[in-house]
């Protein structure tokens, strides 16, 4: 199960991407805390104001272009950027871990009795 | 027959708009189109249209109350699911806006 977005901000493909990988731009829009290390294998510790936390590892990092984080409950998120007219293009991904994958099962099979 | 199914889930819930009307309902526990557009700035109509094509994907129940017909959340483990869905979806969608500011923001700076 995925969910799936997509905008055009009117920036450069550096801006978004210093936004999306630095720690402190991180902490605008992201989280409140974040440490970050925006390069394959590195970590990546969100919190919360509500006392959540999250980590992920970085499994890509193409500077400007793309970067997927594993999230440590097995979810996925990929980010990638596209140079487009008027700014940059950002397309998110997140797929579900994989406890969905049988709940999505259990979906298809209610949803095809009903 | 089935794939149909699945796919009016992923075209219903690919609307911001009937995204929140889940989660207003799922918040109710159940509602009418008429309690659900006294807080919003839609019409009365546009809500029941929405609430129609959720039923129709079977992610609410619909249920005739008199002249009304009262929606609710339909049960586990599909809003397991729909629930991910809902919920991660808002939470990129608050996120992306709080980065469109914060990028604004830079430029400003620059």
């Amino acid at each position: 199960m995925r969910i799936e977005r997509e905008i055009v901000f009117p920036a450069t493909p550096a801006e978004v991407w210093e936004a999306i990988t630095e720690a402190e731009r991180l902490e605008e829009w992201f989280a409140t805390e974040v440490e970050f290390d925006p390069q394959p294998g590195g970590e990546g510790v969100f919190r919360w104001g509500d006392g959540d936390e999250r980590r992920a590892v970085v499994r890509e990092a193409e500077p400007e272009e793309r970067l997927v984080l594993d999230w440590d409950d097995e979810g996925e998120v990929v980010l990638e950027l596209e140079e487009v007219d008027g700014g940059t293009r950002l397309h998110v991904t997140e797929t579900s871990p994989d406890w969905s994958a049988a709940l999505e099962l259990h979906a298809f099979a209610w949803a095809t009795v009903a | 027959m089935g794939h149909g199914r699945v796919d009016l889930v992923f075209d219903a819930l690919g609307d911001p708009a009937r995204r929140a009307l889940v989660e207003a309902v799922a918040e109710r526990g159940d509602a009418t189109a008429t309690e659900l557009a006294a807080g919003l700035p839609v019409t009365r109509q546009a809500v029941a249209k929405q609430l129609a094509t959720l039923a129709d994907a079977g992610l609410l129940s619909a249920t005739r109350a008199g002249r009304e017909t009262r929606y609710a959340v339909t049960p586990e483990p599909l809003s397991d699911a729909v629930g991910w869905m809902v919920d991660v979806g808002a939470a990129w969608d608050d996120r992306l806006a709080r980065l469109r500011r914060s990028l604004a923001k830079e430029r400003a700076v620059r």
